[in-house]
């Protein structure tokens, strides 16, 4: 398979700051993945990303060493302009990246700027915004849409471009619980539809570890943890990381450790409660 | 701070005045604009003010026009005042205390009824740089996050004992720093945060970016301007040579 990013031996310090803020970092991630990424609060995570499309260096300065390489193009060399047909970023705060007065306009925001044809930007939005469920909003200006909705028109705008590369950062953080897991859900969905690749920061695993292929654990700006989401979950290093283990994955790991439930594969609350029922039997 | 909204604030509608091409609102209100300064008697002042309260009635806003001109007028009073005690005339002076009304009142009609978008494509039309068209949109559509913030800073910082209502002016203008400076302070978090979004969006690839929408002026619209300048032209005209009444 081919690997749509790979981060080699990446170094990166911002200049007024004493420390490394991503550390000899090292990644690869074939296409049409699910990673999502986590770690306390500090240790790079936003960092990282921004090296993945180019905003960090391009718009940073700052200790650069190693490359990063999206779709076998080191980001280094590339311009902001090709890189953000390749990546697509979705920002902690959606308000910060909406910029028109209507959904439709702002969704056209980046078609607009690559000087995409009317009928083809046309065609691209309208299409966005169907898969996205936000049609009815099209005509609204950002300051009539709650949080959620505001979420899902910046994503919108970021999938017009048709990325192969999409980057959440924190997307949940603003969500309650039913539109995040809605958002979830939609990633999976964009990924089988469209083969997207998705990088997504977040510190509510729960919803995420059901579609993520791979869990990567930051600390300190170094790559600490890598594996498959049951590999890393039910390991014991997570926890020292401060990654919130979903509470179903410690019972099951609970009960796997007395033999009464398989480790073989993550279990839903569901899954786990018709286990232990078969169990009780 | 509320007449400014009410008065310059676009609010959507659905007119057939709203519909128009902003290019022909403006020219609409250039004509009233320009015909405020061109007038020299009070009976005259009276024929276009008539005028653009007929517009504010079809434009489906003359609630919010006669709104704004109540208001204007407590400016225009004091104007009045001014120029009765220099000049002693009484007509000169409700002249220019009426003009101010009427000046205020054609551009608002124009702010009120066009949206931010079409106020984009209007500063498209006149070949406006890209980053100034831009901000300009960026810095309207951002105004209710503004308004939203200071309402919160104000309410979080009354609710810690902060007094705005209390003393004399120095003290409410020092009370108004623990506003002011998160205010400042989110302003430039969010314009960073807006600069990277920017960027990633691939603002500035292209000398020349294409727009989804295209506004292009119908047959009905050139109509309409035709029948702007028709009205503005005959009201001129009857103005300076039919009837120059000599009235006051
Ligand atoms: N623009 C900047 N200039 C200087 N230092 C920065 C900048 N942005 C982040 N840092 C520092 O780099 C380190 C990593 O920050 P980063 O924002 O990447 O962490 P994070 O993992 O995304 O944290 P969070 O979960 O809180 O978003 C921190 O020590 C932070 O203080
Ligand atoms: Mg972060």
């Amino acid at each position: 398979m081919t690997e749509i990013l790979k981060i080699d031996g990446l170094s990166f310090k911002y200049p007024d700051s004493p420390r490394k803020a991503v550390s000899d970092f090292d990644l690869e991630i074939p296409e049409g993945e699910i990673v999502a990424l986590a770690g306390p609060s500090g240790c790079g995570k936003s960092t990282l990303l921004r090296t993945v499309n180019g905003l960090i260096p391009h718009m940073y300065s700052g200790d650069y060493s190693g490359d990063v390489l999206v779709a076998g193009t080191s980001v280094k060399g590339s311009s902001m302009r090709d890189l953000a047909q390749n990546v697509g970023f979705l920002f902690q705060n959606p308000e910060n990246q909406i910029f028109m007065f209507s959904v439709e306009r702002d969704v056209a925001f980046g078609l607009e700027n690559l000087g995409v044809p009317r009928a083809e930007m046309r065609k691209r939005v309208d299409e966005a915004i169907d898969l996205l469920g936000i049609s009815s909003l099209a005509q609204r200006a950002p300051h009539e849409l709650s949080d959620g909705q505001k979420q899902r028109v910046a994503l919108a705008g970021v999938l017009a471009m048709r990325p192969r590369l999409v980057i959440l950062d924190e997307p949940m953080s603003l969500l309650d619980p039913k539109t995040a897991s809605e958002l979830v859900e939609l990633v999976e969905k964009l990924r089988k539809e469209l083969g997207t690749t998705f990088v997504v920061v977040e510190h509510r695993l729960d919803l995420l570890v059901k579609h993520a292929d791979r869990l990567v654990v930051m600390s300190s700006g170094r790559k600490v943890i890598e594996g498959s989401p049951r590999e890393v979950l039910f390991g014991d290093e997570a926890e020292s990381y401060g990654v919130s283990v979903p509470a179903v994955t410690k019972v099951q790991r609970m009960l796997a450790d007395d033999g009464a439930v398989p480790r073989d594969r993550l279990m839903s609350p569901p899954e786990l409660a018709t286990a232990v029922r078969g169990a009780l039997r | 701070m509320m007449w400014i909204s009410g008065g310059f604030v676009f609010r959507r509608g659905t007119s057939a005045y709203h519909k128009l091409d902003p290019r022909v609102k403006l020219l609409i209100s250039l004509l009233m604009f320009v015909a405020t300064l061109l007038v020299k008697a009070v009976y005259e002042m009276a024929v276009v003010i008539a005028f653009m309260v007929a517009v504010a009635a079809v434009a489906t806003v003359l609630k919010r026009v006669l709104r704004t001109m109540a208001f204007t007028a407590l400016f225009s009073a004091f104007i009045f005042g001014v120029n009765m005690l220099a000049t002693r005339n009484l007509f000169s002076s409700t002249l220019y205390a009426t003009r101010f009304v009427a000046i205020v009142v054609s551009t608002s009609l124009f702010f009120i009824t066009t949206s931010p978008d079409e106020l984009e494509q209007v500063m498209k039309t006149f070949r406006f740089p890209r980053d100034i068209v831009f901000a300009f949109v960026t810095a309207v559509r951002f105004i209710p996050v503004m308004m939203l913030d200071t309402i919160q800073i104000m309410d979080a910082q009354k609710s810690r004992g902060l007094e705005l209502e209390k003393g004399n002016i120095l003290r409410r203008v020092r009370n108004m720093i623990p506003i002011l400076i998160p205010l400042v302070v989110n302003s430039v978090v969010r314009s960073g945060e807006l600069a990277e979004a920017m960027e990633s969006r691939a603002y500035g690839a292209v000398p020349r970016p294409t727009s989804l929408v295209a506004y292009r002026a119908g047959g009905r619209d050139v109509a309409v301007a035709a029948a702007a300048v028709l009205v503005f032209a005959l009201t001129a005209y009857s103005f300076y040579y039919i009837l120059p009444l000599h009235l006051p």
